[in-house]
C-alpha cells in the first residue's frame, strides 16, 4: 500500500540532498525497475519510528557522485571514499526524510553499511516500503525506506 | 580576524566537504582541524585552541551529545562555541542539544551561505 505523504517526502528529501550537498540537479524520477545497481548502502534507524533505508546506485554513478562531493577527479577517488560518500548520502537522505515526517519524535540513525548485491551476510530484503528512483547523468539511484510503524506526516506542506 | 575551526565528524568525506564549504563560502578561516569523534576532539583540544567547533551527533565512542556534556564540564573549554551539524532536525533533538550547550544548529543538507551565516552569527562577526 502506498503512503503518499511519505512517498512525497522521500522524493523531496532525495532531491534536496542531491541538489544542496552534491550539486546534482535536473533529476528525473523514473520507474523503480531496471537499474543494475552495483553498490548498496543499508541504514537502519531506531526510535519512533524504527526501520531501514536502503540506497542502491550504479557503480559509475557512485564514483561520479563521490568525485563531485569531494571535488576530485574520478580517477583519484578510492573505493573506500566512494563507499564513505554513498553512506553519507544515505545518512543525509534518511535524516532529512525522518525529520520531515516525524518532526516531533526522536530517532537515531545507526551506522550505514555498504553491501554489494548478493553479498554473504547481507540483510534479507523484506520488500515493500516506499521508493524513489532517479536517473542521474551517470546512472540510476534508488532509495527505499521501510518503517515498522506508519509515519505521521506533519503536513500540510507534504500533502499535495 | 581569521578563525580557527574544529570539525568533528566520523565521516572523512563529510569533514572534507564541510571544510571545503567553509573555504568556498568566504568565511575568514585561518586554521581548520578535524576529529573523527568527541574523544579525538577532546584530545586535540588539549593542545590546540579553536574559536568554534562544528560537530556531528551520531559518532562512535564519544557522540555529539556526550561531547557537549564534556565541553560544558570543562572550565577551559565551555566557552568555546559549538555548532551542531546534523541530518536530524527534529524538535526534540534540537531542543536537547541546545540545552546541553550547543550555540547553533545547521541541518544537512545545507547551503554554503547557511553554514557561513551560522558561523558568523555564533562568533558575533559584524556584518560588512
Amino acid at each position: 500500500m502506498s503512503d503518499e505523504p511519505l512517498a512525497d517526502a522521500l522524493r523531496t528529501s532525495v532531491g534536496e540532498v542531491l541538489e544542496n550537498m552534491f550539486f546534482i540537479d535536473s533529476l528525473d524520477e523514473v520507474a523503480p525497475a531496471g537499474p543494475e545497481c552495483s553498490m548498496r548502502a543499508w541504514l537502519p534507524f531506531e526510535g519512533s519510528p524504527s526501520g531501514i533505508l536502503t540506497l542502491e546506485v550504479d557503480g559509475a554513478a557512485a564514483r561520479r557522485i563521490a568525485a563531485d562531493f569531494l571535488a576530485a577527479e574520478e580517477s583519484e577517488v578510492t573505493d573506500r571514499q566512494v563507499g564513505d560518500v554513498i553512506c553519507e548520502l544515505a545518512n543525509m537522505i534518511c535524516g532529512s526524510l525522518l525529520s520531515k515526517v516525524e518532526s516531533t519524535t526522536s530517532f537515531r540513525l545507526l551506522a550505514p553499511r555498504i553491501l554489494p548485491p548478493g553479498a554473504a551476510g547481507a540483510p534479507e530484503d523484506p520488500g515493500g516500503g516506499e521508493s524513489s528512483t532517479v536517473s542521474l547523468s551517470s546512472g540510476m539511484l534508488n532509495v527505499t525506506i521501510r518503517m515498522e510503524s506508519p509515519a505521521c506526516p506533519k503536513a500540510p506542506e507534504f500533502v499535495y | 580576524m581569521a578563525y580557527r575551526v574544529l570539525i568533528v565528524d566520523d565521516s572523512p568525506a563529510m569533514r572534507t566537504v564541510v571544510r571545503r564549504v567553509i573555504e568556498l563560502s568566504g568565511f575568514d578561516l585561518s586554521d581548520c582541524f578535524e576529529a573523527g569523534n568527541g574523544r579525538e576532539a577532546l584530545n586535540l583540544l588539549e593542545h590546540e585552541w579553536v574559536d568554534v567547533i562544528l560537530t556531528d551527533i551520531n559518532m562512535p565512542e564519544v557522540d555529539g551529545e556526550e561531547f557537549l556534556r564534556r565541553l560544558a564540564s570543562n572550565d577551559l573549554l565551555r566557552s568555546v562555541p559549538t555548532i551542531v551539524v546534523s541530518t536530524d532536525s527534529t524538535e526534540n533533538r534540537i531542543s536537547r542539544l541546545l540545552s546541553l550547550g550547543a550555540r547553533g544548529y545547521v541541518t544537512k543538507p545545507f547551503r554554503p551561505e547557511t553554514l557561513r551565516e551560522q558561523l558568523e552569527t555564533t562568533l558575533g562577526v559584524p556584518n560588512e
